[in-house]
């Protein structure tokens, strides 16, 4: 009901895919992630269920300060090596992206450059913007990757740097809101350009 | 032959893949290049124009910005569709027309395959009959 309330004076502006990719083995944690920012901190899955292909969540986020909402289409891909080519075609030119990896496991971050690759081949040359998250921060004590070196990483890739635990469901909303930002932003710098062009 | 907006000969934008309010499909057949409509999420994006009755067109011409590759097919979706592809350009409108060589039409529809950019906008449609 009350999510309802709060579309009524927003309007529906911008629709956007964005997928959470993973970087690295399986289940670092992007299903957790993607469910439990989908159905508003409900529930966390102790047992692990792989992802098989794609699994397309939608929700709507309101802009702050703004009457608008962007509408985000969450791909949330299979990590599996041999699933994730499949996933891939899903893909489409997607405009912003999530990579997710595992903070108790250093490869799983080392992977995200190959993602982030992977993800470029798709965008043909546009810009990529988003978000790196690292999960599981709630296991601190088997923590294999600094936040500064992490963040650091996403810095020289444009993306901005997300520590969260799907776990104690803590900071989980943040990444999909500043991915919702960026797409708000992406679009108002497009709508500059157009009110300023010359006759063809 | 006459050269005329879609607005005077009485056609209408039917269906847009993307709707800001600020910037609605209408604004597609005003006239204007002023005024446009925007994508507003990923491609493929697209617009359907309806005429009145059952109109010859001999060629119709798009102003864009950001499109890349536009496929324009007539009335049924059966067949392939005619192709344009759109010239980058900066801060001005790209211009193409694509001869239609009198086909009968009631419904134009354009898809916009793909972008220079992740988004795309349209200023202005125009017929010729
Ligand atoms: N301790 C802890 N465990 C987590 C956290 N997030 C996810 N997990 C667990 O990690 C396992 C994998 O989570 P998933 O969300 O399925 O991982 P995934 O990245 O979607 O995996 P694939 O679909 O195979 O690519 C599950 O057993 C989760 O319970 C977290 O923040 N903390
Ligand atoms: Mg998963």
């Amino acid at each position: 009901m009350r999510k309802l309330q709060m579309q009524k004076d927003h309007k529906l502006l911008f629709s956007t895919v964005f997928i959470p990719v993973h970087a690295g083995d399986a289940a670092v944690g992007k299903s957790s992630l993607s469910h439990i920012f989908y159905s508003g901190g409900s529930l966390f899955q102790k047992n692990y269920n792989m992802t098989a292909g794609v699994e397309l969540l939608m929700k709507c986020v309101n802009i702050p300060e703004t009457n608008d909402t962007v509408e985000l289409y969450i791909l949330d891909s299979a990590g599996k090596e041999t699933l994730a080519e499949g996933c891939e075609k899903m893909w489409g030119e997607p405009s912003l992206v999530c990579l997710v990896f595992d903070l108790t496991n250093e490869q799983s971050f080392v992977n995200c450059s190959g993602w982030m690759e992977r993800v470029r081949t798709h965008c043909q040359g546009l810009r990529v913007s988003g978000v790196l998250v690292g999960n599981k921060s709630d296991l601190s004590a088997r923590r294999e990757v600094q936040a500064s070196v992490a963040k650091e990483w996403a810095q020289s890739q444009g993306l901005e740097y997300h520590e969260t635990s799907a776990k104690e469901m803590e900071n989980c909303d943040a990444p999909f809101l500043s991915v919702a930002r960026a797409f708000y932003s992406l679009y108002n710098e497009h709508l500059e350009t157009v009110r300023n062009l010359s006759p063809g | 032959m006459s050269d005329s907006s879609f607005n005077s000969l009485g056609v209408k934008v039917v269906f847009a893949s993307s709707c800001d309010e600020n910037h609605p499909p209408e604004n597609i057949m005003d006239g204007n290049t002023k005024t446009f409509w925007t994508s507003t999420g990923m491609f493929p994006q697209e617009f359907v124009i309806r005429f009145p009755e059952p109109t010859r067109v001999a060629a119709v011409t798009v102003e864009s910005y950001n499109g890349t590759k536009t496929v324009v097919t007539i009335n049924s979706t059966h067949c392939p569709g005619s192709v344009m592809k759109f010239e980058r350009t900066e801060r001005h409108l790209q211009l193409n027309t694509l001869s239609l060589n009198g086909s009968s039409a009631v419904h134009l529809r354009f898809v916009i395959a793909s972008g220079h950019d992740h988004f795309v906008s349209v200023h202005r449609v125009t017929v010729k009959t």
